[in-house]
């Protein structure tokens, strides 16, 4: 088994007008989707993140403070879970709840250093 | 371990947020309230999907007040005359706005505003669906049935003529609450009947118009000093209509889709429960539409099968309703009753004092009772010509399948 991270972009909440109703829907299907890969065995963590960023950029370290509304795909957070390859995370990513609001997930591997 | 929210917490709380927070800073800057509450929900939204909180009303009771601050300092700017906040009596009286009884008593202001005289009457249901209820304009539109820009205008109309009136965030007294309590009723009844009437697709908003509907009455029935006969009766109204909201089809035909109902599918907790809303309503004898609208409905549920219906029952508490409020509507439906006890000439009486054209886009309703009454009657011809009409009138596509189905059934004993 190897370790990969599931990388979760666009689908930003705050502009799409849901209503209290859809966002719990919504949450309520990241709670199965969590759940499931708990049940399995196979989660190994993940955060969500709030919307602010602040850049650090050059050699300046010059210093942005952007919105979601300035980033074109902004990140919104993430899981990692243990699985056999990409396929299998494929698998996985299938109760990803946000598709149809247009997000997006990016499968990464762990890089695992010999020790 | 097992995540569960209680069901439409976050829909539930935005009202109560909402309401509790315009106590605070008034009704003028329902705009910055509504865009803060709505913040809160997306952030819980986002942070809970890992981990929920040990109990989760208590976070948003506790959000709420953390968003008082904010709000505070976003106006500070602006302008001076706000409570001081930085008193500690102030920050205490604040502290108990956030008490259980005092967030239902913000709701009830709420209520109450939304259902001003000031307000267009189309406007009140929009405005009180949006903010005492937490329905987004999408909800609201296919609830509705109207488009997402005509609610979004409604919104901006309403809380135009809030501002223009500068109405205040109370409830009225004296005989101004008696006023406002007609108008209060009036709206949830449409509210409800849009839900339990409206041909739109989705079964499940339709459900929950007629959900929230109930919710709201119930909070009207909490208080003392508002709690009427009137709100009993149509709180036991709501809870006979929604115990069969299952067994519903979608047609207008009320009383004829009666008829082809599995009764089996019905809600026996919410019949159980308008038996005894309808005991509280009926302590003093003043009856309302609202009290013959449940007997009516009362009366329907109580029958095993269709035809062991009471017609002559239904027909009396017909006949008080339409004493009370005369409307086509009535005179329609009685005229269908009495053909289900054969009496025809009682039935032709009610027919001939009906004007198709007061039934608007509902006509096609009466050419079909007369199409029915034409039938039972024997005379096969007329019925037809009628259904003819019926059909050139309606729009709906699963009242056209039923009156089709009639035409080919008439076609037949024709032959």
């Amino acid at each position: 088994m190897k370790d990969f991270m599931m990388i979760f972009t666009g689908a930003d909440y705050t502009d799409l007008g849901l209503s209290p109703e859809e966002l719990q829907t919504r949450m309520g299907k990241w709670f199965a989707w969590g759940n499931k890969m708990q049940e399995q065995g196979i989660l190994k963590g993940g955060e969500a993140l709030t919307p602010q960023i602040r850049r650090v950029v050059g050699k300046n370290r010059t210093v942005t403070d952007l919105t979601s509304a300035e980033v074109k795909e902004i990140v919104g957070g993430y899981y990692t879970v243990s699985a056999k390859d990409f396929d299998d995370v494929v698998k996985i990513a299938q109760d990803f709840p946000d598709y149809d609001l247009g997000g997006t997930v990016e499968i990464r591997e762990i890089m695992v250093f010999d020790r | 371990m097992e995540h569960k929210l209680i069901d439409h917490l976050f829909r539930h709380h935005s009202g109560k947020m909402v309401s509790v927070l315009t106590r605070i800073f008034g009704l003028k800057h329902l705009d910055i309230i509504e865009d803060a509450v709505q913040d809160t929900f997306i952030k819980a939204s986002l942070s809970w999907r890992t981990k929920l909180p040990d109990n989760p009303e208590a976070w948003l009771t506790k959000a709420a007040k953390n968003r008082v601050i904010d709000i505070f300092r976003k106006l500070k700017t602006e302008q001076n005359n706000l409570p001081n906040l930085n008193q500690g009596t102030d920050t205490i009286a604040l502290n108990d706005l956030f008490l259980d009884t005092e967030i239902e008593d913000a709701q009830l202001r709420m209520i109450f505003t939304a259902c001003h005289p000031k307000l267009d009457s189309r406007d009140r249901i929009s405005f009180a669906l949006k903010t005492v209820s937490g329905f987004s304009i999408k909800e609201i539109a296919s609830g509705l049935l109207t488009k997402e820009e005509t609610i979004k205008k409604r919104l901006s109309r309403a809380r135009k003529a809030i501002r223009d009136a500068n109405i205040p965030f109370k409830i009225p007294r004296g005989k101004a609450l008696k006023e406002r309590l007609e108008t209060v009723l009036e709206v949830l009844y449409l509210i409800f009947n849009e839900g339990f009437h409206s041909n739109t697709k989705e079964k499940l908003i339709r459900k929950e118009l007629c959900m929230e509907a109930i919710r709201l009455t119930k909070i009207l029935l909490k208080n003392k000093l508002i709690r009427t006969s009137e709100t009993y009766a149509l709180c036991a109204l709501m809870c006979f209509h929604a115990s069969r909201l299952e067994s519903k089809t979608n047609t207008e035909n009320g009383l004829l889709d009666l008829k082809n109902q599995d009764r089996s599918l019905w809600f026996f907790p919410l019949i159980e429960l308008g038996n005894t809303m309808m005991n509280k309503a009926v302590e003093n004898s003043e009856f309302s539409c609202y009290h013959y609208e449940a007997a009516i409905a009362a009366e329907h549920l109580k029958a095993r099968t269709f035809e062991n219906t009471d017609w002559y029952k239904i027909l009396y508490w017909y006949q008080c309703l339409q004493i009370l409020q005369p409307m086509p509507t009535h005179l329609l439906t009685m005229a269908i009753v009495c053909m289900q006890t054969n009496d025809f000439k009682l039935s032709k009486s009610y027919l001939e004092q009906i004007k198709p054209d007061d039934l608007h886009q509902r006509a096609y309703l009466f050419y079909g009772a007369k199409a029915e009454f034409y039938s039972k009657t024997k005379n096969i011809k007329k019925a037809i010509s009628y259904i003819n009409l019926a059909l050139m009138t309606v729009t709906n596509s699963l009242e056209k399948d039923y009156l089709q189905k009639k035409k080919r059934a008439l076609l037949n004993k024709k032959k």
